[in-house]
Order: C-alpha cells, then structure tokens, then sequence
C-alpha cells in the first residue's frame, strides 16, 4: 500500500515503455524491409489494490487482411502480365527491326525483287545468283525465325523449373513456419515476426503461382490453387518439374504423358498422398509460371504455327501442280478420269459432286496418306471451309486406294474404279449412271519434285532435302517446324541455270521466262488459304491472300499482342503498386509515426522516472522523520 | 495531403519517375535514329500498312530497274531495226542505178555496196545488250545468225549461199547447151509441143500459158493446176495447121520463173529479111514455118535461161537458203534432179542460230513493268519482215557474174530489177517498220507504267516516312516537357524525403 504501490505502478510503467520503445526501434530498423509490418504492444491496465498498474500483453502486428488478399492475387496477375509481356517483347527482337533487312518481308521481297530481275534478264548469271542468294537468305530468315521461337520456348520451360524449385522452397517455408506457429499464442513478438515472414513466402508463392489461403486455427495457414488443390497446411505438398532439355517445334507438351515430350509440373501430396498434374487439370491460372506455360503451350506454339504457315505456302506454291482430269464415261456413267501416278504422301485429289436429289454440292479432298495411324483425317487438314476431307492410303496402289473410297462413298452414288489393267495409276471418279448424282469436276494438285521435267513449277524450296509435299503421318503433319528445316533446293543451288531451264528435251532457252515468270506471280499475286492454327481466320472463314499479306497479318498481330501484352502489364503494375501503397499506409512504418511515439514514450518515461524519483524522496524524507 | 508514406518504399512515386524516365529514353532514342521503333509492335496498328508500303516500293524499284534495262535494250533494238532498213534502202539504191561494170570478183559496184549492206546487218542482228542476244528469241545467251562470211561462203564442211546459187543455177538451166532451163521441145509436122522434163520438178522454166494469133493455129495451153506424179509432165503446143501464118501473126509463150516472177517469149511470124529479132521465117508451107518457129523458139529459151533464169534462179537459191531448214537440190547430177530436199546442218550453213518457234516472235520475251502490265519484246531474226530483207541483201551480194559470160549484162539486169522490186516494201507482207511500231507500243507502255510507278512511290515513300519515322520537332519539344516533369519529380521527391519529422526532433 501507499508509497511502494506508487512504486511498483511506476515501474510497470517504465516496464511498458520500454516494451513499447523496443518495438519502436525494431519498427524504425525494418522500416525498409519487405514484408515488414509495424508492430504495436497491447497493454493492459492490473488492478493492484487501489491502484492500476500497467502490463504488455502482447504485440500487434497492424496488418489490413482485405487489402493483403488483394495484393495477393494482383502479385499473381502482375507476374502473370510480366512474363508475357516480356516473352512477347522478346519475340519482337526475334522478327527484327521492320526498317531493317533482317526481317521476313525484307528477304520476302529480296527475293521476288530478285525474280522480276531474273525475268528482265532470265539469261544473265548474275540475275540467277541474286535470286538464289535471295532464296537463300529467305530459308535463313525462316530457319533463325524458327530457332528464335523455339530459343523463347526452352526458355519458358527452364525458367517454369526455377519457379517450380522456388514454389517449392515457399511451400516448405510456410509448413515449416506452419509448424513453429503451432505452439505459440501468436501475439508475442517472435511469433508476429513469424507472421511476416510466412506472409512473404506466400507473396513469393503468389509471384509464381495463383494461390488461395485460408487462414486456420492456432495462427495455421492452408495455401491452395485456385482450383481447390491444397499446397500447404501441416505439411508442405512438392511440385517437381521434368524439364527438357532439347525443344523443337515438334516437342510439345500433352496431357497424354506417353505422347508429351516437354515437361509437365507435378504435384507430389505429402505421407504417400497421390499425385496431380498441375498442369493437365489446368490448376495453375496465373502467376509467372502459368506466364511461362502460357508461352511455351500457345503463344509460342501459335507463332511457330504462323511461320511454318509461311514456310509451307511459300514451298507448295512453287511446286503444286494442279491438273485437270480428263472427262470419261462407262457405259451411262461419266465422270472423271485422273492420274494418280504422281501424287505423293499429302498431295491431293479435289473433286465436287451434286446430289440432284437436293441439288447439294459436295467438294471432297482427298488426301494421300501413307501411315495408317494418321487417318482419319480432321476436316481441318486442308484451309479450305468448304471441303470434307478424307484421307486415303495409297501405300497399297491405286487399286486398293479406289477400293477404299468406294468404301468411303458407298452411300452417295459416287463410285472410283481402277481401270485394269494393273498396275495402273488412272483413278476414274464416275456417277452411278442413273443420274441422282453429278459429278462436276475433279483435278489432281501434285507436287512437282525434278526440276527439268517440263513444268514450270519446281521445287524451289526443300524440306530438309526433300521436296515438300505437306505429308502427314502418325507422329503429325509435315508443316510442323518446316520454317526450321526449310532450304533452297541444293540441285538448284549448284545450277541455278534450273531457274529458267525447266526442260533438257529439247532444252529450255536461257532467254526463255516462264518460269521465271511463274514463280514471280505465285509470289507476288497467287493467293492461298491459311490455317486458322496462325491464329489469324477462324476454321469457317480462314485468312485467304498473297504471301506478302499473310505476312503482313502476323507480324502485325503478333506486334499488336506485344504492345496489348506490354499495355496490360503497365496497368497490372499501376494497380499493384498502388494496393501496395495502401497496403504500406496502414500496416508499413512511418518513420514520423514512430518519431511522434518516440516522443511520448520518451515523456511517458521521464514522467514514471519521476514519481518514482519522488516516491524515493518521499521514503527518504519519510526514513529521515522516523 | 499528408507526407505519410515517404520512404524508400513510395513505390508508386519510384515508379512513375522511373516511367518517366523510360519514355525519356525512348524519345532520345527516337530523336538519334529518326525511327518511331525498332519493332513491330513499336509501329503500332499501321505496321501492317507500312508492311505493304515496303512491299510496294520494294516492288516499284524493281519495275524501275525493269524499265531502265527495257528502255536501253529497246533503244538498241531500234537501233538495229533502223541499221537494217537503211541496209536494204542502200542496196536497193544500187541496185536501181547500178552500172553493170564486173571486177575482179566478178560483182558491180552495187553489189560490192550489198556486200557492205549484209556484213552491217548481220552484225547489227548480232548486237549485245548487256550479254544479251536481242534477236535470238528466247535463246538470248546465242548469237542470231551465221557469220556473214559463213552464210555466204559456207564453210569447210557446211555449204554457204554461193554454193546454193550455183547448184540451183545448174537444176534450173539443165545440162543442155545452150540450156533449155528443163523444157523439151518437139516438132510433129505442123506442131510443135513444149514439155516440162518432170513432173513436179521445182527447176527450171514452168510452162504457165500460151496464145497465138497465127493465122489457122490451134494452141494447147498447160494443164491447169499442174499435173503431179504419176501424170505426165506439163506440156503445151500449138498446132499451125496447114494453113501458113501471115506476117506479123504472133505467138506467145509465157513461163514462171523459180522466183515466182514471170517472162513471156513472143515470136512474129516475118517473111523479111533479114529475119527481124524475135521473129521467125514463114517458110514454103505450114510445116517448113514450124520448124522455123522451133529453132527461133530453142534461140529465146536459150537466151531467156540464160539471161532472166540465172537471175531468178539465184533469188529462189537465196530462199532456198533462207528457208528453214534450208532446201538444197536433192540429186545428183544437179543438173537432172528433180526435187529439192532439206540440207542438213552437217552439211549446209543454218544462217539462224537463235531460238525458233511458230510463236509469235514478241512473245518470247516478256516482263511485267507493273503488277498486271506485261511487256513484249522479244524479236527473232528469221521474222518474215527480217529475213526477207536480209535475202534478198545476200543474194545481191553473193551472185558473181563472169566478165567474160556474154550473157553477163542480161542475167546482172534481170538481178537488179528482182533485187529491187523485193527490198520495197511488199503489201500485206510483215515490215521491219511493223517490228518497229511493236516495239514503240511497248515503249510507250513502259513510259506510262514509269511514270505512274514515280508518283506512286513516292506517295508511298512519304506515307511509309510518316509511319515509320519521327517528327524531330514533335519528339524534341516532348522531350522538353519530359525534362521539365522528370526535373519537377526528382526535386519534388527530394523535398519530400527531406521533409521529416526526423530533421526536427532534438538531437539529445
């Protein structure tokens, strides 16, 4: 009572101010450190007897939980928009400076410069050189577009396994931090400094991945995907990454594991709890990982689509030939009559056919296939909206080829025959002679593979070596990675008198410029359909023009995508920066907040210094009267 | 407003200066190259036009080095064109007034000037332009014709134009002497029939009609058309019955020749004497004037073949020549062949060595000046227009003529008058001023397409200029303001930092 209740009350004080002087100085050194939230003590008043004696109850970390949920997944976004814009800027750097040469329109129109040149002078050697150097320079371009891409592809997947190895260090972090929170109340300063860090780990997580928390009993944390998949609650979950080290146009990634050849991110449940595949369930939506995969599995893919489009029309249109058939009739049925000795894997058949009973036109591609396994073919193999494609193996001859489509048309009233005797090429597409079908025309388009035999059409460019003929098999489509593999025909490259000599019996003049000035048209002026996998056109109505325009359409849709990509990033960083400022305003440190407290507390101390400077000179004057 | 928040971490302070800042750099960037970008996605939505503009001047220099190397090679064209119509206006000239003095070779000095004529236009149908053989079709890397030497002296395994003349002058004369130019002429009392030696022989005199006004005659003209193999060879005759023809009664013969042309003979019966040129003696009876009549007309044909028959022999040798491949006599003796066959290029000179075809010889070059606008230019020196002119140069200058041959006058008048009438020019038949006006119409092609090509590039130069490059003023006074916001932010933020109730509070 009395005098050393004051006593002990001024010490609680001076106990309290120190607590609270403590976590102003470890406010004001971590004013600067990421993660950090200011800490306040929560002090209560002891009744003590007559008195109310002060005591620290414990540290508040001054955190809004609204505002932090929001910058999580903003953090994810923003990453998300980081990576792509980046990837997007790179490839940019990868079609070059447009008011440069070193871009796929320059050597594009290199080249058809150098041919209008060779057709003013078909005969001069110099005219010859340019236009095969100008070829060559345009395989090259395709050939390092190619490696540019797939470069930005490998780069994707090395970079997904740095992010997974990261995810992984976070997740093990807040499991482990999960654990030492465990025991403790949560409102004593080391706990709060607990609290901050494992926040950090999540704000890294959520830089990689898009990530739910739910906060849960006794200051635990579950992180979840947003799909519903639990990363961490007691234990942490492992994701492992298998990456490839070799990417080419051809690797891709499936959901099939037997059929994907580049990596897949896995997630390993804790105590022998299963596996995911984070990726094939599509449980990565955002964050720099999902940026990455976006890149390597569509944005990437897409543009290799778009210059192996290039490489391919660019091939065909120089060596398709297309052929008319010549009529026939059998008895009552007409029709007609094709040769098929030259088609070759991927060339192929058109016809059209009404059915008068609905007065309804048919247009049919056929399609020569070689591999079985690839069939049957997807509408989708041939541009054109308007065609049913159906793919055929020739491999066993024309006979059994007109066997299987007869097979293939038994309902139609369309009928092929195989004129004997064998072997022998002629396919004969024939109505069924009682007039409930017509059959309009049909033409054979081949791919022209010498380069003396009479045509103007020549193998200009080659696929690795071999005339391109768009082949299919099992394992895909021959356009897939051309543009890597494309290069000028190397019998034309060591006579590129072949340019305008197309005929050794009798031989071409060398003043002679048809096909100097065929292939100068087919470049400048033929128009072609595209695939919609270029992402320009849709499968009902495809991108249909000259060479130059498709290039056109891509460059600029994929310079537009760069500068959306680079737009969306700037805004993404804007709204982050900003939850990040309102986030620092009410839970990081002021340093003139702190000063303010540094104030009062100094007073407030000064203040219980002296009465208990006075109690000691009461007790004295007291001792001193007794 | 407070001055909360003022720390290292005003991210959104840090961050717009550092934007700032960026955009600084990409003007000074803009500023140094003169480029709005380096990449695609830095042109923005035009990039895809200013794609086509590139295109499209690229295109445009190439139809302009097009125009430029079409311009030179049809001014040398029309060069060459021009040389060869003065080639056959200068021998046509001499061969009008021609004097008829041989020298030493045997030619006039009109001829000497065809021999100029022939060497100038074959080497003006051999003119390069740029390694580029103007007149060989489509075998443009190949001389068009022969060396003129060649072509009128052969060479050592191949016949030339001379050897040609010589071997059709003998078909065409035949191996009588004096020559019957390939008639036969046969009195049968009263008549006298004149045959052809075979059927369908291309040598020598044709019989293509006959007329008498000899009184009590009766003429039997040539079958018409001519009669072919089995038949027997063509014949006529007239039959002077048995009344005597009266003085001045006349007949007359009329031939083709092997170059197409036409001679007549006309015998008038006369009882003067001496008997007058051209004429033949009425005799006792009817039957005493034939044999008259066919000793004067042995006398005509004998000087007709030896006179106009040379002459046209050597203008049908010439097309012969010319012809391709050329036709030479077909048997041997020569002079009792009947057929021409084709020489072969192991044995005759081929005077066109360029590229041959039944198409049109324009057609063999072709360029687009402009994205649909072809241009035709190709020309072959075995045009009719061409080769017309150069045969009938090459056989003036290749016949020589012995001084001492008292024909010679007769069979040196009869080229010229040939000579002359084939250089001018022939209705319905192609010109060199035809080839000429081809080739203007393609010029004048090229002028309109250049023309529109110099506009539109650089319409295009200037749209690709807006799009792809930059205002200096516009970047410089945008970096102006930059300089001054960069400038505001940097000394705004630093009085902010400054700005602490750190600075205030006592030291101790």
């Amino acid at each position: 009572m009395g005098l050393s209740q004051a006593l002990s009350t001024a010490i609680s004080g001076l106990r309290a101010n120190q607590a609270a002087l403590a976590l102003v100085s470890s406010n004001v050194a971590n004013a600067e450190t990421p993660g950090y939230t200011r800490k306040s003590v929560t002090q209560v008043q002891t009744v003590s007897g007559d008195s109310a004696n002060v005591r620290v109850t414990g540290v508040n970390r001054e955190l809004d939980t609204y505002i932090q949920k929001q910058v999580l997944t903003e953090t994810s976004g923003a990453a998300y928009a980081d990576v792509r814009a980046a990837a997007l800027q790179r490839l940019q750097g990868v079609y070059g400076d447009p008011t440069t040469s070193g871009t796929l329109e320059s050597s594009y129109n290199d080249l058809t410069s150098a041919f209008q040149a060779l057709s003013t002078s078909p005969d001069s050697a110099a005219a010859r050189t340019t236009v095969m150097n100008a070829a060559q320079s345009l395989a090259a371009q395709l050939n390092s577009t190619s490696q540019g891409i797939q470069a930005l592809r490998a780069d994707a997947e090395n970079s997904i396994n740095d992010g997974v190895n990261s995810a992984n260090v976070a997740l093990q972090q807040i499991a482990s931090i999960n654990t030492k929170l465990l025991g403790t109340s949560g409102n004593d300063a080391a706990s709060a400094t607990l609290l901050d860090q494992r926040d950090q780990y999540v704000t890294q997580l959520s830089q990689l991945m898009d990530v739910r928390v739910v906060a849960g009993d006794n200051n635990q944390i579950n992180v979840f995907t947003n799909s519903g998949v639990q990363l961490v609650g007691s234990e942490a979950a492992t994701l492992s990454f298998n990456p490839q080290g070799t990417v080419t146009p051809n690797t891709q990634w499936s959901a099939d594991p037997s059929k994907s050849n580049l990596g897949s991110i896995t997630l390993t449940f804790p105590h022998g709890g299963g596996t995911v595949d984070l990726v094939a369930t599509g449980a990565i939506r955002s964050g720099a990982i999902a940026g990455y995969l976006d890149m390597r599995d569509n944005t990437l893919v897409q543009a290799q689509a778009q210059v192996d489009q290039f490489a391919a029309s660019l091939s065909s249109a120089l060596s398709n030939k297309t052929t008319a058939g010549s009529s026939v009739s059998t008895g009552a049925q007409t029709g007609f009559s094709l040769d098929t000795s030259d088609l070759q894997n991927g060339n192929t058949i058109n016809f059209s056919y009404t059915d008068t009973a609905t007065n309804t036109t048919h247009n049919i591609s056929i399609v020569r296939v070689d591999d079985p396994t690839a069939l049957p073919l997807k509408n989708t193999f041939t541009a054109d909206p308007n065609d049913e494609v159906i793919g055929i193996d020739f491999s066993g001859g024309a006979a059994s080829a007109a066997a299987q489509l007869n097979a293939a048309f038994a309902s139609t009233g369309v009928q092929f025959v195989n004129p004997s005797p064998a072997p022998n090429s002629t396919i004969q597409i024939l109505n069924n002679g009682s007039g409930a079908t017509t059959i309009n025309s049909a033409s054979v388009t081949t791919t022209v593979t010498g380069l003396t035999g009479g045509d103007a059409q020549m193998p200009m460019f080659t696929d690795n070596g071999v005339p391109y003929t768009g082949a299919v098999t099992g394992a895909g489509s021959e356009q897939v990675g051309l543009a890597g593999r494309i290069s000028v025909n190397s019998a034309l490259v060591s006579d590129p008198s072949r340019l305008i000599v197309f005929n050794t019996s009798p031989t071409t003049p060398s003043g002679d410029t048809t096909r100097a000035n065929f292939l100068l048209s087919q470049l400048t002026s033929g128009t072609y359909s595209y695939s919609p996998s270029t992402g320009l056109g849709s499968t009902s109505t495809p991108f249909k023009g000259t060479l130059l325009t498709y290039v056109q359409q891509f460059t600029t849709a994929q310079g537009q995508a760069a500068s959306a990509a680079q737009q969306l990033a700037d805004g993404q960083d804007v709204v982050l920066s900003t939850l990040q400022n309102k986030l620092n305003q009410t839970s990081g440190v002021n340093i003139d907040d702190e000063m303010a407290h540094l104030l009062a507390l100094q007073n407030a101390y000064s203040a219980n210094a002296r009465v208990m400077s006075t109690v000691n000179s009461m007790f004295t004057s007291l001792l001193q009267s007794v | 407003m407070t001055i909360d928040g003022v720390s290292g971490r005003t991210n959104y302070l840090g961050s717009s200066i550092l934007n700032l800042k960026s955009q600084l750099d990409t003007l000074t960037q803009q500023l140094s190259s003169g480029k709005k970008a380096n990449t695609y996605a830095g042109l923005g939505i035009q990039s895809s036009f200013a794609t086509g503009l590139r295109s499209q001047l690229s295109m445009l220099s190439s139809y302009s080095d097009t125009a430029t190397m079409l311009n030179t090679r049809i001014g040398v064209v029309n060069l060459s064109l021009q040389g060869l119509i003065d080639a056959g206006s200068e021998t046509k000239t001499a061969a009008t007034g021609s004097a008829l003095t041989l020298n030493e070779q045997g030619q006039t000095p009109g001829q000497q000037t065809a021999n100029a004529s022939f060497s100038q236009a074959i080497a003006l149908l051999n003119t390069e332009s740029g390694g580029r053989y103007l007149f060989s079709g489509r075998a443009t890397d190949t001389p068009s014709t022969a060396s003129a030497d060649a072509i009128l002296n052969g060479t050592t395994t191949q016949a030339g134009l001379r050897q040609l003349i010589s071997e059709r002058k003998t078909a065409d004369l035949g191996t009588n002497t004096p020559p019957t130019g390939r008639l036969v002429t046969v009195q049968t009392g009263t008549a006298i029939s004149l045959s052809e030696d075979a059927t369908g022989s291309p040598f020598g005199l044709k019989l293509s009609a006959i007329s008498s006004s000899l009184t009590g005659s009766t003429v039997t003209p040539p079958p018409t058309p001519a009669p072919v193999a089995p038949d027997p060879p063509s014949t006529e005759s007239v039959d002077l019955g048995t009344i005597n023809p009266k003085d001045g009664d006349k007949v007359q013969f009329t031939f083709a020749l092997p170059d197409g042309t036409s001679e007549s003979i006309v015998l008038t019966a006369s009882s003067q004497t001496p008997l007058p040129a051209a004429s033949f003696a009425i005799g006792a009876d009817s039957t005493a004037t034939a044999t008259n009549l066919k000793g004067a007309l042995d006398a005509a044909i004998g000087n007709l073949a030896n006179g106009p028959l040379v002459a046209a022999s050597a203008v049908a040798a010439s097309n012969n020549f010319f012809d391709d491949p050329p036709q030479r006599v077909g048997t041997t003796p020569l002079g009792s062949a009947t057929t021409l066959v084709a020489g072969t290029p192991a044995n005759t000179v081929s005077w066109y060595t360029g590229e041959k075809g039944a198409d049109p010889a324009r057609g063999t070059a072709v360029v687009n000046v402009d994205q649909s606008i072809p241009v035709q230019y190709g020309a072959r020196a075995d045009e009719d227009a061409i080769r017309t002119q150069l045969q009938n140069i090459a056989v003036y200058a290749a016949v020589t003529t012995s001084p001492s041959d008292p024909n010679a006058n007769a069979q040196l008048t009869a080229l010229n008058q040939r000579v002359e009438a084939n250089l001018a020019v022939q209705p319905g038949a192609q010109s060199i001023q035809n080839i000429q006006s081809d080739f203007a119409g393609a010029q004048a092609a090229i002028k309109s397409a250049t023309d529109r090509q110099t506009q539109t590039s650089s319409v295009a130069q200037t749209m690709l200029d807006s799009i792809e490059g930059v205002d200096d003023n516009e970047v410089a006074t945008q970096i102006l303001a930059l300089q001054t916001s960069l400038q505001a932010s940097y000394q705004t933020t630093a009085t902010l930092f400054q700005t602490s109730l750190l600075k205030y509070l006592p030291v101790a």
